[in-house]
């Protein structure tokens, strides 16, 4: 058995699949690559693709890692470049490397990510003569100064439950763009020790804008680079592989 | 075109499943319109997920992107929040690959599979500035045509439509595409156009034959009104499968869609005659794809697509001379991908059992049947010829292998049904679960799932009058009371209403356009959508164009009769079906041949 780590970038249009979606054109595209991917033991086999963190729908990323599992010898220069060419335009592999197999699996390392949400437009006509990005700059601190932001959940049984995620910004920076409007720096915590989703804070912060409609905020969203705690500090994941 | 491309950009952000309207899927194919002499827009009116699991579809664009001068692409109907957003900013129904808007086209052509999805037809052609009548389109306006089992019966549509072809195009549309290309070069006007076009085989332009009605309303006949186009079309039929074109990679969806795998068509046609069902008649005769091509195109299909499951596609699959050689075959072929084949429809018998005994691996949930009518008498009126040996046969078989459960479809309202035939199923499905919930590790599941006869055209039942709308809930009422007295059986059945509707438009003649227009208007669509589906809206369409309803559904037609199809030719003749239908109630059989 073969481990190789991967990292891609998301561009483009591809941004709207959901996270199984990318699951789905990860597995068929090694499937058409003709490369020998291992199975999951039991009643149902699985391919053993992981992507450390789901994307979500809509955001587009730089440096996103994912691991896959081979039976028998495939390097990770033949995955990269067999696998290049099943991927659509808006998917590349930065990079591929061999991974030790008792290492630990990549999403459990995941410790938190950075976004990168710029206001690009907004529709609403009440707010033509305000100016959107001071807005946003002056809600976002309002929010920063709140001890808690409550987010629901709904759990098994539909069971709604109430998160204080306020703990999980780690950083939110904002900054003017020429045009009046904002870009947003959030780094977050995330993964299987809790997090909060960028999209969620997004509307929070519209909300609190007085924006009337949260349809009439659009934004484009990134992710950079997703962390793991290296003692003290937290580091890119990507500078593992 | 890149207006609609740049303004896509803030509308996909704002609809659910945006991954709907990409157009760059694995496979999709992107041409050059300004050097390609004909472009098509194919238009299913239905959601993506289940446009893109209509194998019409798949075959369709293949064969027409193979010519180099002709492009084919898709266009499905926008869901309702992303119908909304496209309205409030203006953005025209555009086709997938390109973003080209609609009306740019040469050519719109319509996939034609059930009623329900009529008035999506009438909402794309609104959403893509069209009007809606062939007659207030013009020379600069796309062709509208239309094709699919509801072409038998195309008149409801008519009005809408510039043509209809008849029957399997993936000879027949290139043809005519290539035709099109010719006369753009010549220039002439649309009715000449059309003129030529009807002299194609399988080609109907309906403004060439008038329905003439007598006093009382009744349909006399349908009359062609130009001397030089032929009195009746005749279906078209692909001769040689194996020499026909067939998608090897087609498009591979972002999205899980309905039939979200490979499929390759085992052969065309069904021998077995079922007597309400459409697809029996209209795709005979039956044509097999040799045992060789079927392998090749297996291996093709799974190498350009990267499937996991690979349905062995039929109207009755395990028909096929020696399906089990095949399978292993099969198997053999493609012996390391891990790909699992699968059969869609299993009839109730043993050696269908061993077959999907061999073909499935892993957790074995359950199997789906169906009976159809839980008598013996009832089954032999709609030929359906199992006996309730074989049925208990096939069931033990499947559980002596380790099937866990089955999905039973059984219909009511058949010819000839009477309430004891309804109450069988009750008896059936109770003794089935008595007979096996001992013998299956765990739970016994068991779903039924029970819809309403609708009377098809060209069928030997396409005489028959559909249950009255208060007969068919008064049946549906026996199966609840009797299955509530059942613990651990799942029933569901079609709702009355959809059933009426389907059974006023399969019957329907030309008249039925304006009744749905104004149900467009009105606001009705994605009528086969249950949480969009809205019967008081039927109702008031109803009433405001003064049309009965019940005249079309639940009326009985004589042989004498005019039916609205009878200029239509299927390839199966009335002398037939009228034989087959005498038979039906004499409770016979004629050995199944055609």
């Amino acid at each position: 058995m073969v481990r190789i780590g991967f990292l891609f970038s998301r561009t483009g249009h591809l941004a709207y699949l959901s996270h199984l979606d990318m699951l789905r054109l990860f597995i068929r595209a090694l499937r058409r690559a003709d490369l020998n991917l291992a199975f999951s033991q039991g009643f149902n086999p699985h391919p053993r693709l992981t992507l450390a963190l789901p994307l979500p729908l809509g955001v587009t990323a730089s440096n996103e890692p994912g691991e896959v599992y081979f039976d028998g010898v495939v390097t990770s220069e033949t995955f990269k470049s067999e696998i290049e060419k099943q991927l659509p335009e808006g998917l590349q592999i930065i990079k591929a490397v061999p991974i030790e197999p008792d290492a630990p699996a990549l999403a459990a390392l995941v410790e938190a990510a950075m976004y990168r949400a710029e206001l690009r437009s907004f529709s609403d006509l009440s707010l033509e003569n305000r100016d959107p990005g001071k807005l946003i700059q002056n809600s976002l601190e309002m929010l920063l100064q709140k001890e808690e932001i409550l987010a629901s959940r709904t759990g098994k049984k539909k069971k709604i439950s109430y998160l204080n995620v306020r703990p999980y910004i780690i950083e939110a920076e904002s900054e003017l763009t020429p045009g009046g409007l904002a870009v947003l720096k959030l780094l977050l915590k995330a993964g299987s020790r809790g997090g909060v989703s960028p999209v969620f804070l997004l509307d929070q912060l519209a909300l609190e804008s007085g924006f009337p409609s949260l349809r009439a905020v659009c934004w484009n969203l990134h992710r950079e680079s997703i962390y793991y705690q290296d003692g003290d500090t937290l580091q890119p994941l990507s500078e593992r592989m | 075109m890149t207006l609609i491309k740049d303004r896509l950009e803030s509308v996909l952000k704002k609809v659910q499943k945006p991954a709907r309207y990409l157009g760059n899927e694995w496979n999709a194919v992107h041409k050059e319109h300004h050097k390609t002499a004909v472009k098509m827009a194919f238009a299913f009116p239905d959601l993506y997920e289940v446009g893109m699991s209509n194998q019409g579809l798949k075959i369709l664009y293949e064969s027409v992107n193979a010519h180099n001068n002709l492009l084919m692409e898709r266009v499905f109907a926008p869901a309702v929040d992303m119908e909304a957003e496209m309205r409030k900013q203006n953005l025209p129904l555009f086709s997938l690959e390109s973003a080209t808007p609609l009306a740019e086209f040469d050519l719109i052509g319509f996939s034609l599979q059930y009623e329900l999805s009529y008035t999506n037809v009438l909402n794309m052609l609104d959403l893509a500035g069209l009007p809606l009548f062939s007659s207030e389109r013009n020379d600069n306006d796309p062709l509208v045509i239309g094709g699919g089992p509801c072409s038998f019966n195309p008149e409801p549509l008519a009005p809408f439509f510039d043509l209809f072809i008849l029957g399997e195009s993936e000879e027949a549309l290139p043809a005519l595409l290539l035709n099109l290309a010719a006369y753009k070069e010549s220039g002439r006007n649309r009715r000449d156009m059309l003129k030529r076009f009807s002299a194609m085989a399988g080609v109907y332009v309906p403004d060439f034959f008038d329905p003439l009605y007598n006093e009382s309303g009744v349909l006399e006949r349908v009359k062609k009104n130009d001397s030089t186009v032929p009195a009746r079309v005749v279906k078209n039929t692909v001769s040689n499968l194996d020499g026909a074109p067939y998608p090897t990679a087609p498009v591979v969806p972002y999205i899980q869609t309905v039939h979200d795998r490979a499929v390759v068509e085992l052969f065309r046609g069904c021998a077995r005659g079922c007597r309400f069902c459409q697809a029996g008649y209209i795709f005979r005769p039956v044509r097999r794809r040799s045992p060789e091509k079927i392998i090749s195109i297996a291996k093709d299909l799974t190498a350009a697509t990267g499937y996991d499951e690979l349905s062995l596609s039929s109207l009755s699959s395990s028909d096929y001379p020696q399906v089990d050689e095949l399978i292993k075959e099969i198997d053999q072929a493609l012996r390391g991908d891990k790909v699992r084949c699968s059969l869609p429809s299993l009839r109730l018998d043993s050696y269908s059992v061993e077959l999907a005994d061999r073909l499935h691996q892993g957790r074995r949930s359950s199997l789906t049947f169906a009976p159809e009518a839980a008598t013996e008498r009832l089954r032999k009126v709609i030929k359906k010829n199992i006996s309730e040996d074989d049925i208990y046969t096939a069931l033990s078989d499947a559980v002596a292998a380790g099937w866990q459960g089955f999905k039973l479809y059984f219909m009511i309202g058949l010819p000839t049904e009477t309430n004891e035939d309804v109450e069988a199923i009750v008896t059936m499905c109770r003794d089935i679960r008595d007979r096996y919930r001992g013998r299956v590790r765990g739970t016994l599941k068991l779903s039924v799932s029970v819809a309403t006869f609708v009377p098809k055209a060209n069928t030997p039942f396409q005489w028959e009058p559909q249950l009255s709308f208060q007969e068919i809930i008064e049946r549906q009422q026996i199966l609840i009371d009797g299955f509530r007295k059942i613990q651990g059986i799942d029933l569901s059945w079609h709702d009355a209403e959809t059933s009426f509707l389907e059974a006023v438009f399969a019957r329907g003649d030309r008249r039925l356009a304006l009744l749905l227009e104004k149900a467009w208007r009105l606001g009705c669509r994605l009528d086969g959508w249950s949480e969009h589906f809205s019967f008081d809206l039927w109702q008031q369409a109803f009433k405001e164009t003064g049309i009965n309803g019940e005249a079309y559904a639940n009326r009985r037609f004589s042989y004498d009769d005019c039916l609205p199809w009878d200029h239509l030719d299927c390839g199966t003749d009335k002398e037939y079906f009228i034989r087959e239908h005498k038979l039906a109630y004499s409770c016979q059989d004629d050995g199944g041949s055609n």
